[in-house]
Formats: C-alpha cells, sequence, structure tokens
C-alpha cells in the first residue's frame, strides 16, 4: 500500500512547488492512471514514489510518502526498489548495459536472486512484454517501442508488489501501446501487482485503469473511479486533459436533454448510448 | 548504423573463447609483432589474424580494417623513410634526401607491426560482446564490480556518442551548417560548439542511468552476484597454447 500525506517537494532553485500537499492512498492491487498537463508533476511523483525525490534530486521537500509502510525519506532508493520498481520516462537514459538480456540480469545479479532462479525470470520476464526473441540483440539497434519493451522486462523481471511507470508507450504506435496496457493488466489481475501508470493516451487509460488521478500544477485535484473522475469533465478540460472524445459527446447530449445513461468510457459504450439516444427515432 | 569495432554475434571458435582468452590472445599476438625483428613473423602474424577472422566470419570487416590502415601507414611510411640515414644508399634524391637500405627495412617493419598489432584488437571486439569484458574480469580476476561498470559504459558509451553527435550536426546541416567542408580547420571550428549539446545531454543520459541503476540495487551488487560464469575449456587452453608458440617463434627468431 502506497500512503502519501501532504506530500510537497520544491527542486532546489525552482520557484514553484513541483509536488503541493498531495494526500493520496493506493491500495494493494489498485490500477492507477496519473494523468494532467505537462508540467503538472507527474514525473516528480513518480520520482517521489521510488524515491529519487528526495535523496538524488535536491530541493525542500516534507510531507511523508509511505511505500508498503516505508518512509521514503529514510529508507534509500534501493531499498523501496525492492518492493516499487519504476519504469521512467527517459527509456535510453535508463538503459545499464549494451544487450537486451544483461539489461534484464543488472537487476537481478545485483539484488541476489538466487542463480536457479534467474534463467526461469529472465525468460519469464521477457515473454510477459512480447520480447523473448530480442534476448541476445543489441539495445542500439532497437526500435523505441522495443526499447521500452526492455525497460519494462527488466522490472518485472524484479517482481516488485508495484510498478510504476511515466509515460510507458510514449514512443509507441497504437498497437503496440495497447499491448502494453494488457501486459499490465495481466500483471495487475494474475499476479496482484499494484499498477501506476502516467499516460496521456487518455482513451487506453479509461479502458485500462480502475481509478484515475488528476494533478495540476502540483496538486492533485481529483482521484476516484475513472466514471466518477469523467464526470468532471469540465474541471478536466480547465486542468488541460484532454477526455475521450465519446464522453465529451455523452455531456454535450446530456446538456441537449437528450441522454440520461452512465457515461461511455470506449467506443463500445458509445454505441450502446447512440443506440439508446436513437431508438425513438 | 553499425561501426567497424561493433561486435558480430556469430559462434565460431573464437566467438566461443573465453572473453580472457581473446583479450590474452590479442595482446600475445600485439607483443609478438614487437618483440621480433623478422619481417616475415610479422607478415605470418598478419596472415594468421586474417585466417582467425575467416574462421569467425568476419574476413571481410577484417581487410576493411587492413584497408583503412593503410592510408595511415603509407603516410608514416614516406615519413619514416626519408629520416633513417644509416645503411647503403639505395637511391639518393635531390637536397641530400636519400632512401637506403636499412631505411627501407625499419620503415617497412614499422609498418607491417602496426598492421599486425592493430588487427587483433580489432578482431577481438568483433567477437566480443561488449559487456563480457566487464563482466569476466570481475568474476575471473576479481576486480570491483563497480569500476568494470564504470568501464562497461565508457564502452558502451562511444557509440551512443556517436549518434547523438550525428543527430546534432545533421540538425545544424538542416540549418543551413555546411560541415562538408574541406578546411579541416574550419570544420573544427564548426564542431567545437556543438560540445556544449552534446555535454549537456550525454550528462543527463549519465544521471538518468546512475538513478536507474542506483534503483535496480548497483550499490547491493557484491562479487559473487553476477550470473554469467565464464568457465574456461579445452579449447581456451589450445588458443592459450597457439598464442603462446606465436610469441615463442616470435622471440626466437
Ligand atoms: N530536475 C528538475 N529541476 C528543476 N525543476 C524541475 C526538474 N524536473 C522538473 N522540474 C519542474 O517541476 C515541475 C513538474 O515537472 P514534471 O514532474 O516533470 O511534470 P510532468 O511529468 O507532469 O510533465 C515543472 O515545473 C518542471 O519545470
Ligand atoms: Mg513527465
Amino acid at each position: 500500500m502506497i500512503q502519501l500525506k501532504n506530500l510537497g517537494f520544491r527542486y532546489s532553485g525552482a520557484e514553484r512547488l513541483a509536488l503541493d500537499g498531495i494526500d493520496l492512498t493506493v491500495e494493494d492491487g489498485a490500477f492507477l492512471g496519473l494523468i494532467g498537463s505537462s508540467g503538472a508533476g507527474k514525473s516528480t511523483l513518480c520520482y517521489a514514489l521510488s524515491g529519487i525525490v528526495p535523496h538524488h534530486y535536491r530541493g525542500d521537500f516534507y510531507g511523508e510518502a509511505r511505500i508498503e509502510g516505508m518512509d521514503s525519506a529514510e529508507h534509500r532508493p534501493e531499498e523501496l526498489s525492492r518492493v516499487l520498481g519504476c519504469v521512467f520516462q527517459d527509456i535510453d537514459g535508463q538503459m545499464v548495459a549494451s544487450v537486451v538480456e544483461d539489461e534484464i540480469l543488472f537487476g537481478l545479479e545485483n539484488f541476489g536472486v538466487p542463480r536457479d532462479e534467474i534463467e526461469g525470470r529472465v525468460t519469464q520476464a521477457l515473454a510477459a512484454a512480447g520480447i523473448s526473441e530480442l534476448r541476445g540483440r543489441l539495445i542500439s539497434e532497437l526500435s523505441g517501442g522495443q526499447r521500452q519493451k526492455v525497460a519494462i522486462a527488466a522490472i518485472t523481471a524484479l517482481r516488485p508488489k508495484i510498478i510504476v511507470l511515466d509515460e510507458p508507450t510514449g514512443e509507441l504506435d497504437p498497437r503496440s501501446s495497447r499491448r502494453v496496457f494488457e501486459t499490465l493488466k495481466e500483471l495487475n489481475e494474475k499476479h496482484g501487482v499494484t499498477i501506476i501508470v502516467v499516460e496521456q493516451k487518455i482513451m487506453l487509460l479509461c479502458e485500462f485503469a480502475k481509478r484515475l488521478a488528476v494533478m495540476e500544477e502540483g496538486r492533485l485535484i481529483l482521484e476516484g473511479e475513472v466514471p466518477a473522475v469523467l464526470q468532471s469533465a469540465g474541471r478536466l478540460e480547465a486542468a488541460g486533459v484532454n477526455i475521450p472524445r465519446v464522453t465529451t459527446l455523452a455531456r454535450a447530449l446530456r446538456e441537449e436533454g437528450l441522454y440520461g445513461g452512465k457515461l461511455p468510457l470506449n467506443l463500445d459504450e458509445g454505441e450502446a448510448m447512440m443506440r439508446e439516444v436513437l431508438r425513438p427515432c | 548504423m553499425k561501426g567497424i569495432l561493433d561486435y558480430v554475434p556469430g559462434s565460431s571458435f573464437l566467438h566461443r573463447l573465453n572473453p580472457l582468452v581473446k583479450l590474452l590472445l590479442a595482446f600475445v599476438l600485439c607483443a609478438a609483432c614487437f618483440v621480433t625483428g623478422n619481417h616475415f613473423i610479422v607478415l605470418g602474424v598478419i596472415a594468421l589474424n586474417l585466417a582467425l577472422a575467416l574462421s569467425a566470419g568476419i574476413l571481410g570487416r577484417a581487410l576493411r580494417m587492413l584497408r583503412s590502415l593503410l592510408k595511415l601507414s603509407a603516410l608514416l611510411f614516406l615519413v619514416q623513410i626519408f629520416f633513417v640515414r644509416e645503411g647503403a644508399t639505395l637511391l639518393a634524391l635531390p637536397l641530400g634526401i636519400c632512401i637506403t637500405d636499412l631505411g627501407l627495412s625499419f620503415s617497412l617493419l614499422f609498418v607491417l607491426r602496426l598492421l599486425a598489432a592493430a588487427l587483433p584488437l580489432g578482431l577481438m571486439l568483433s567477437v566480443t560482446q561488449t559487456s563480457d569484458i566487464p563482466n569476466v574480469l570481475v568474476r575471473r580476476l576479481g576486480l570491483p564490480y563497480q569500476y568494470a561498470f564504470v568501464l562497461g559504459t565508457a564502452i558502451r558509451f562511444i557509440p551512443l556518442f556517436a549518434q547523438e553527435m550525428a543527430g546534432i550536426m545533421e540538425a545544424q546541416t538542416a540549418r543551413g551548417v555546411e560541415f562538408d567542408t574541406g578546411n579541416f580547420f574550419k570544420k573544427v571550428a564548426l564542431l567545437l560548439p556543438l560540445c556544449a549539446p552534446l555535454l549537456v545531454s550525454s550528462v543527463r543520459r549519465i544521471e538518468g542511468g546512475a538513478i536507474s541503476a542506483e534503483l535496480r540495487g548497483f550499490y547491493l551488487r557484491g562479487r559473487k552476484s553476477g550470473y554469467k560464469d565464464y568457465p574456461f575449456a579445452l579449447r581456451d587452453l589450445c588458443a592459450l597454447l597457439g598464442g603462446a608458440c606465436a610469441l615463442a617463434l616470435a622471440v626466437l627468431f
């Protein structure tokens, strides 16, 4: 479980708070989507969850972040990372090896995973990310999407209880993006891994995430079940977050008094809505 | 884009040698060229290198290495040959410059040595995965992992730098800067300002790598943590014996 209490952070030299009084609890097994316009503090929140803030980046830190009961200010990032794994936004920057296999092995070796267990973990992590055939390849020769998956596999191999991903589909085409989310869903449902994911592709996020958290200028302005958060579409638009078009359409229909049902979140539900709206004609 | 020193995957005898043995073999072959004064031994080393390259399926690359070294060698050869004054004069040129038999022999040896010594290192890098070098130094020689990691990262960053530099140059070219100038100094003057963005992006990247390494338990690692074992096999012994023979021949003749 993650508990953030009045969490705040200001990068040294910056005028504005990057995180401003964040209160958030993430239960075990959650699938939380984090949205907000750029500069809202999403990446900084990921840093705070992994302990990089305040251990790596200097600045004013206040409040409290507890990861599985561990206070992030007291425990080193590598201790936290045994339970919480992070895939950051800059994929190339976080690679430590030149060959895919070595990238996956790196964390396993460091954390002292028993030798007879390592092979199985590598195979499984690669298979789960759908990149088994890339095992012996040079990372520098992979496409952006493939690298993205390598970074994810390197974390899943460590089997953390919680995985945080910062815009993991940033460089991916729609199909690969969906596949990444399917991988996350499987980790979440089959293995009970808690997933927190920052994502701009709102449609995709609404389909997979169970809850949404919305950030604006360092503050957490909304948090709750996906449909509930989307109800406040006006608030979201003000925060610079785009919302699914079907949802916008539903809102417009509601305002015209043409529709009173539940908000559609994906195309299927949108179709159902349109059938209902068009039935009287 | 593949550089001339990048790893070429394969499963030949050379590929499967223990990385430490490959390293050693390369140095032994280099050393052999320098202890001998015999042109034929040095030629032999070059031939041996080409044979090894053939067996590893990278003969084409070895020849390309030779070709790219040839230009430099020709230049060095010309410089050398005019400077040695001892020995019988073979050809007297105006201005008191002459070519002597000793000079010819010495310059030839010098250039052959250069070729013969560069080849094994190039070949070694071509058949060894970069990560294997630091790994084996940790597992087999007890080098502290942190040093090996720095070494490995440095090796890994060379092509990344090149890539980044090419990217920056492309961006500048798109803005109308012409790098294809024949004037060396002008080119340097154009490239110098690019070092700043290169440095910034590199520092950012190194910082990202450091954070990610730390999060994945970098500081927890001990010598025993390595997964790959790099055991020595019979073929390693054979290769070492072969290297020893070459060195012995070089010392004797
Ligand atoms: N290393 C840093 N040093 C100083 N300020 C930073 C740094 N990283 C981010 N910031 C600032 O913190 C704020 C939040 O940034 P960030 O967390 O990256 O937002 P997001 O990921 O939502 O786009 C921004 O105003 C940004 O300029
Ligand atoms: Mg960000």
